[in-house]
């Protein structure tokens, strides 16, 4: 009796609930018309860097008051959410106009998605316009974020006696040079270098892949099987800057490198009780440094050639590409076109990019600066041309991060042999083909 | 005892209803109204909650579904296939079961001896018994940071200064101690809960056979041994069921406190379906995943309600 009286409850609920959901199937089909009435566009953007949500819906306002015919719907994901916002409103049956993604995913998910930009105004302006694999210009750069080795310039000036160039450090024996330095000049540990998975992984390991010009040639002959790892002179120059970086010589942590030292590794640096980590721009937040303290980058040295441009350029590029949709309409394409241009040309802008949003330009015309001071020294490598490419962005980042950071973070803590670690990642590469 | 009384009523009822129903449709209707109000809103969210979801979920597993917005393409027992060969699975799912042996051994130990000493008539019984439960009410992932701080800051510091070897570096960069780590926080966290639970078994102990093995001349130990622990059965039943599900399904407490580091030794399973279904574009297999662990908790759960159940005694 009350076993069939909870069935047919369950029953009822169950097809009241289908019920629901096939309704808003249907009205999200029907509502769905990309061209609004009355001659004005809509237009769909969506955001990918929840930090800067409020500022993006302003500058779909301000861009609204000086376009009438515009309607600009702005969309923002969430921190932290796993789905991405792109995805939610497409799978909802909508047309995103332009959408912003990550760089690697416009030769993964999203390369089917873009149209070419390369006869835009704007393309004239950057060095980091980022084009897919079929060569197209399709991602116009929001963002451009770098790493490097953090330095606290306090602690480093205070050891070399003065002035301190970091560009001067071209070669891996100055790197240790002024590691030692450092050491007598009173501060134990010269290095804090803290080994999370993104970081020494993402980031670290795909700086060898800069050894061409262009990262997607390595890219390319890795996925051939051509290019071996272990005699790779890029790819073990990295690693052995890296055994200097984690050694217990200089690393506070060298006793035991991996482990749970984020904050303290940047608070270190930050208070000076150690000079440096390696990590990007974003790290200044953690770095909790007070007023006057100064902060820069050292490109990270893979060998012992001062010439080699790899040793005198930081790794900096686009993390943020927004794309325009192939299958919105050519109205609502110019009118993305047009934002695009509001973005780099108009002074408001240009003051919603760097000022408002705290996002490093890409754009020589821009003569913003951010405030934090390590965005402000990634923009000035940008306007010296001392820069080579965010390297990561021309592989799947989410590989390094789940499949192969385990493995860098086994040879940091000893356990792996590097040509261990060299067949692993050959092994990644050619299992894509 | 209290279980016995309750299979006697239940033909009571039915007897009941039986007689409602045929006295008239309208005692009938009522019947179900009733039903409806108090069953309705619980069975109601039940429903959207649990049983909806995971109804869905077993659906999506048949699935090939990358995302979870990609179309939904039947695939059999393809997602099921590719679950089955993922190592990385199978060995998440062997740490778990190491985890929920450790915890299960230690939280229930622990959580006894508390329950003995706050019942054996100490001074203060009532603020120890307050202070252990407390832990309880912070959440895994407030907790986890917490004990993060404390593994990763304040052991090495104490370690340093007192010269000990074994805290001098942070436990969380070794698998080992990691692992332990991960261990004494759920300790900390829930042997406390399961206290409550004991002191409850505890006083419910009939205080003649107590003095009757008294009399007999039982040492502490005996009595322990052979009439408390006896009659705590039922509570037994409760807490191994409770430790057991909770360690098989831990997610908040890996994530916050070790993230699955060093290296991914420490990801339990819970964690790996995560990653597999969301992160790594994997979803139905991930669903496939987590639908295998639940089959697997499901199994050892009800086999050991099923045989504990059988060693109740009855005073």
């Amino acid at each position: 009796m009350k076993k069939s009286v909870v069935l047919i409850l369950t029953l009822v609920m169950v097809m009241v609930l289908a019920a629901c959901g096939s309704n808003t199937n249907n009205n999200a089909g029907t509502a769905n018309e990309g061209t609004a009435t009355s001659g004005k566009t809509t237009i769909i953007i969506t955001n990918g860097k929840g930090e800067i949500a409020a500022q993006w819906e302003q500058a779909a306002k301000d861009f609204m008051a000086e376009n009438p015919d515009i309607i600009v719907e702005a969309h923002t994901q969430a921190v932290g959410d796993t789905l991405s916002v792109v995805d939610k409103l497409t799978a909802s049956g909508k047309t995103i106009t332009l959408a912003m993604v990550a760089p690697d995913t416009v030769n993964g998910k999203y390369k089917d998605f873009g149209i070419d930009l390369s006869g835009e105004a704007w393309v004239a302006e950057t060095d980091h316009a980022f084009a897919n694999e079929k060569g197209e210009l399709v991602g116009f750069p929001f963002s451009i974020e770098g790493l490097g080795l953090v330095y606290n310039k306090k602690v480093v000036e205070n050891a070399v006696g003065g002035e301190f160039d970091p560009f001067s450090i071209n070669t891996r024996d100055k790197l240790v040079e002024l590691l030692d330095k450092i050491k007598a000049s009173g501060v134990e540990y010269p290095v804090a270098f803290q080994t999370e998975g993104w970081s020494v992984s993402n980031h670290y390991s795909t700086q060898f892949l800069n050894q061409n010009e262009d990262p997607s040639v390595t890219v390319n002959q890795l996925k051939s099987g051509e290019l071996k790892l272990a005699d790779n002179a890029a790819w073990n120059g990295y690693y052995d800057t890296l055994d200097v970086l984690v050694s217990q010589d200089y690393n506070k942590y060298g006793e035991r490198p991996i482990g749970v030292y984020y904050d303290d590794a940047h608070v270190s640096v930050g208070n000076g009780t150690s000079a440096m980590l390696f990590n990007g721009n974003w790290a200044f937040d953690s770095l909790q440094a007070v007023a006057g303290e100064e902060f820069g980058f050292i490109p990270v040295p893979v060998d012992n050639n001062p010439e080699n441009p790899l040793n005198n350029k930081i790794v900096a590029g686009p993390t943020n590409l927004l794309i325009i949709n192939k299958d919105a309409t050519a109205e609502q394409q110019a009118a993305a076109k047009k934002f695009l241009d509001w973005i780099v040309f108009s002074e408001k802008g240009q003051d919603f990019l760097v000022n408002q949003s705290q996002v490093i330009s890409a754009f020589k015309n821009n003569s913003n600066k951010v405030t934090n001071p390590l965005g402000a020294s990634i923009a000035n490598a940008i306007e010296q041309g001392k820069t080579s490419n965010f390297a990561l962005n021309y592989t799947t980042a989410e590989d390094w991060n789940t499949k192969i950071s385990p493995e860098v973070q086994k040879y940091v803590a000893q356990k792996l042999s590097r040509a261990e670690l060299a067949t692993f990642i050959e092994n990644y590469f050619t299992s894509l083909n | 005892m209290s279980e016995q009384r309750c299979r006697s009523l239940i033909p009571f009822i039915y007897i009941k209803q039986g007689v409602m129903i045929m006295r008239g449709k309208n005692s009938g209707l009522k019947s179900l109204g009733n039903q409806v109000f108090f069953t309705g809103p619980t069975l109601l969210f039940f429903c959207i909650t649990l049983l909806i979801p995971f109804i869905y979920g077993l659906y999506l597993s048949f699935t090939n579904m990358t995302s979870p917005i990609s179309p939904m393409e039947f695939a059999g027992l393809e997602s099921y296939r590719t679950a089955f060969q993922d190592t990385k699975f199978w060995s998440a799912m062997w740490l778990t079961i190491k985890f929920v042996a450790a915890t299960i051994i230690l939280v229930n130990l622990i959580g006894f001896v508390l329950a003995y000493l706050v019942t054996s008539g100490m001074k203060g019984q009532n603020f120890f018994r307050a202070a252990f439960f407390t832990p309880n009410l912070i959440g895994g992932l407030v907790l986890g940071y917490i004990w993060q701080f404390i593994f990763v800051q304040s052991m090495p510091e104490i370690g340093q200064k007192l010269g000990i070897e074994i805290l001098r570096l942070g436990w969380l960069g070794d698998e080992q101690l990691a692992f332990w780590a991960l261990v004494i926080v759920t300790i900390w966290q829930s042997s406390g809960y399961l206290m409550i639970i004991f002191i409850a078994g505890l006083v419910s102990v009939p205080g003649d056979i107590i003095e009757a093995s008294t009399l007999d001349g039982a040492s502490t130990l005996r009595r322990l041994w052979s009439v408390v622990l006896p009659m705590m059965v039922p509570s037994f039943v409760v807490t191994v069921f409770l430790t057991l599900k909770n360690s098989f399904m831990v997610y908040d407490l890996n994530l916050s406190l070790t993230n699955g580091g060093p290296f991914d030794t420490t990801k339990m399973v819970s964690m790996h379906v995560v990653q597999k279904g969301l992160i790594e574009s994997n979803y139905s297999v991930g669903q496939a995943q987590a639908i295998v662990l639940f089959v697997i908790v499901a199994i050892i759960t009800g086999l050991q309600v099923y045989f504990s159940k059988k060693m109740e005694v009855e005073a």
